[in-house]
């Protein structure tokens, strides 16, 4: 069986390369690889070939509420963004902290991390207060590339920051450990992080821009604009999500495509600009096409990758490595993981893990808190790479991929050193799972 | 036509016909009916929206099947595919269905307890859609199903589920898992309903226990074993001992967690007088590090990567080339609850729940699972139920 997998997982990594190399574009290259391992699995007998076709079309359906959340959130943003409220928000923040650069990062990493805490999606956090973030960095004199980077890094965080985290909760739904104690395990390294990234990246200011040059350089906004049309669409959908926390057994599950949707028509409705909301859907969702072809595609390839054994390989590999080189590996491992599979990769190499890690006396919940600090970063890693890619069109920056990554570089080494080391030494920070509780 | 046309279409054309051919089978995956033929005890069938009036007419709504005694005695309650990837308890459950003679007490059991997960796959998983048992008489056909509900029943979901009435917070993918929405409300989500429904058979039938029929992967720790709260904890270890005693297999206890909130073995006993056990059996198809998932490996459990883990001590069950078949796990679990039904009418001599024509974990081993079921061409079609 091994030698068999193993020559399906080869098939697969060609088919990509190939692809690629006549260059295909992700979407299509994942899924010519995804193609080639089915193709070469019916060979061997699994999936058979009649069943060929349902593999696909089933697995395409596995991220299709993600998908649903991309495209309403983007098409809200896109509506508040196009009513002026973008640059009536940036203008303020240039105006009151141009000179206390230090309240001003910490300030917009607070409001990048607060909708990915809240959602667990770290995608939600760029795709609705993203654009305007990434502006006022630029006016603060932070390049685009660095811009890109720190959006990256801490909208990663804030969908491992507590109370949603979407890794934690796939771990313990699939380990059958309350989901409980997050709070400091988590909350304390995600602002600890955060901060580190933003000071970091943010506090050299690069640009010559004066504060009167910058405001001068924002778009003028519409006259009508006020704080309540930049706040209404904002309040709405944080309150959907609150109410539901705080009468969660009176209020109806909505959902946040719906959320979103509503609030996106209050932005239409009291946009002080006439916005051409058909068109400007159309465009946003064609600007979002690849990312969601690929959240298509992906599912697709988790779905042959588990029917031929390929997942079961990959799985069977890190769990039988040894302790010392599996807390090492975890560097590697675990983004890795979910850039290729994206949460799929908390169920596939997490929840063997946690279960490892618990038998050898880890602590389960704090191992979960560290893994879960590790999984953001892989959101930069092809082929899915969803953060990455938000964070560069959200940021506007139009240079090669590679170099955005690359000067992520500080923060992803402290970040994986920070989460190793809290499953490392899991047993002994227990005491802030007691104490969260 | 330019040649940029020509490429679309065809590519156009590919995909209706991969959605088409991809997606029939999975329509007919959803209406597929398992016979059921209700064997000589069964003297009444319900629907669960008897106890749940707002879960009729959808898909959660599912069979009843009630064996009542000729005698007057305690109650039971078997549910079987509260996770329907989890197909030894369906297996089980039909056995009793099928064969079982109450002589004193009532059993109720519902085979396919969340009916909407039973006719759901697993996207992203590679599952097969069904799996076929043989028998005396040829082949009998079942679903695979999935551990949640169909998000074509209940949709959307919220963010984080928040549990009724505990306020824990739990994933959201849990508002569609019917072990994480006990003890559930009548206007609740669809799933807290069929719960609902459950705990109202338990309360308004007065039931003594309640046996939620499970599997578990061998990678995790709480797998082949009862799980119990402390007002069940005696009649559980002395089934376990018994078993393990009298027919040689191990099926430790696990206290029920209090933190834990949702399951069943937790919330029926606090919100009912009845006594809740939750079995698991090994499922060595649900761990991840396994070959492809095939109808054999769901059978038969044998995986080169588990034995491989196996002997670096890895796994939670004892484990050989022999894997974990079927019919282990399905032997593990009649004899369990049989033990459980023989302990608990010691303790309880006025509520003695007395059956019988049931096998037990070597019978089931040595005849295999198919044997245990009856043709239903041969059947009375009066006795012949779907679901």
């Amino acid at each position: 069986m091994y030698f068999k997998i193993g020559i399906i997982l080869a098939v697969m990594v060609i088919a990509y390369a190939l692809a690629k190399w006549r260059r295909l574009s992700v979407e299509l290259s994942i899924f010519t690889s995804a193609i080639a391992g089915g193709l070469v699995g019916a060979i061997f007998g699994n999936p058979p070939f009649n069943q060929l076709a349902r593999h696909l079309v089933e697995g395409s359906f596995t991220y299709l509420d993600v998908i649903l959340i991309f495209s309403t959130a983007t098409i809200f943003m896109a509506i508040v963004s196009e009513s002026g409220s973008v640059n009536y928000v940036v203008r303020i923040i240039i105006k009151y902290f141009y000179n206390k650069r230090i309240i001003a990062l910490l300030l917009l990493m607070i409001i990048i991390l607060i909708p990915g805490a809240l959602t667990g999606a770290g995608s939600v956090s760029l795709l609705v207060v993203g654009a305007p973030v990434a502006l006022a960095l630029n006016y603060l004199g932070i390049p685009k590339r660095k811009v890109a980077a720190i959006l990256f890094i801490v909208a990663g965080l804030s969908a491992a920051a507590p109370p949603v985290n979407i890794w934690a909760m796939i771990l313990c739904a699939g380990t059958a450990i309350p989901y409980v104690g997050f709070e400091l395990p988590l909350g304390i390294p995600v602002l600890l992080l955060g901060s580190f990234t933003v000071l970091l990246l943010g506090w050299k200011k690069e640009g010559k821009m004066t504060l009167k040059e910058a405001l001068k350089e924002i778009p003028e906004v519409p006259p009508r604009m006020r704080w309540w049309r930049v706040l209404l669409p904002f309040l709405v959908f944080f309150g959907l999500v609150a109410m539901y926390r705080i009468w969660p057994f009176s209020t109806p599950i909505l959902g946040l495509p719906l959320e979103f949707t509503i609030s996106a028509l209050i932005a239409f409705l009291i946009s002080p600009k006439k916005i051409n909301i058909l068109i400007l859907s159309r465009d946003t969702i064609k600007k979002l096409l690849p990312l969601l072809a690929t959240m298509v595609v992906v599912g697709m390839l988790q779905q042959i990758m588990t029917a031929t054994g390929v997942r079961g390989l990959l799985s069977f590999a890190v769990i039988s490595t040894p302790l010392i080189l599996l807390f090492i590996s975890l560097a590697f491992i675990i983004p890795v993981s979910e850039g290729i599979l994206t949460y799929g990769g908390a169920a596939v190499i997490g929840i063997p893990l946690v279960w490892y890690f618990d038998s050898i006396g880890l602590h389960a919940t704090v191992v979960m808190a560290g893994l879960s600090l590790l999984w953001p970063l892989g959101d930069g890693l092809p082929p899915t790479a969803l953060i990455g890619r938000l964070s560069v069109m959200v940021s506007e920056y139009k240079e090669s991929y590679w170099t955005f990554l690359k000067s992520t570089w500080i923060p992803w080494i402290v970040i994986t050193i920070v989460g190793i080391l809290m499953v490392v030494f899991s047993a002994k920070l227990s005491f802030l799972v007691q104490w969260s509780m | 036509m330019s040649h940029e046309w020509k490429i679309k279409s065809i590519i156009i054309i590919l995909i209706i016909f991969i959605m088409i051919a991809g997606g029939i089978p999975l329509y007919k995956h959803r209406h597929f009916n398992i016979t059921i033929v209700a064997g000589p005890g069964v003297t009444k069938v319900v629907k669960l929206s008897e106890y749940c009036k707002s879960l009729k007419g959808t898909m959660a709504d599912t069979n009843v099947f009630i064996l009542e005694g000729k005698k007057e005695g305690g109650k039971a309650l078997i549910m079987a595919n509260t996770h329907s990837n989890e197909p030894a308890s369906l297996l089980t459950a039909l056995i009793f269905v099928e064969n079982a003679i109450v002589e004193k007490g009532t059993l109720i059991i519902i085979p396919q307890f969340n009916n909407s997960g039973g006719r759901n796959t697993r996207p992203g998983d590679g599952y097969p859609l069904y799996f076929e048992i043989q028998t005396d008489w040829g082949k009998k056909k079942f679903r695979m199903g999935n551990r949640e509900a169909s998000p074509l029943d209940q949709w959307p979901d919220p963010d984080v589920y928040i549990h009724y009435p505990d306020r824990q917070l739990l994933s959201f993918i849990d508002i569609r898992n019917t072990n994480r929405t006990w003890p559930g409300r009548p206007d609740g989500p669809l799933m807290e309903r069929v719960c609902y429904a459950a705990m109202e058979i338990m309360r308004s039938e007065k039931v003594d226990i309640a046996i939620d029929l499970h599997g578990a992967e061998t990678m995790f720790p709480v797998t082949n074993c009862i799980v119990a709260p402390e007002k069940s904890m005696r009649i559980a270890t002395l089934t376990s001992l018994t078993v393990k005693a009298m027919e040689g297999f191990e099926n430790h206890v696990e206290p029920s967690p209090e933190g834990f909130r949702g399951l069943s073995h937790r919330e029926i006993g606090d919100y009912s007088d009845t006594m809740p056990f939750l079995l698991e059996a090994p499922v060595p198809f649900l761990d991840q590090p396994t070959g492809p998932k095939t109808m054999d490996l769901l059978l038969n459990g044998k995986d080169p990567f588990l034995l491989s883990l196996s002997k670096q001590g890895k796994l939670f069950v004892p484990y050989d080339e022999t894997g974990w078949p079927m019919r282990k796990r399905v032997g593990q679990h009649c004899s369990v609850i049989l033990e459980l039904f023989r302990q608990f009418s010691r303790k309880f001599s006025d509520k003695a729940i007395i059956v019988r024509n049931v096998p037990r974990y070597a019978e089931v081993v040595k005849n295999g699972v198919g044997h245990y079921y009856h043709d239903p061409k041969k059947a009375d079609k009066k006795r012949i139920y779907y679901n």
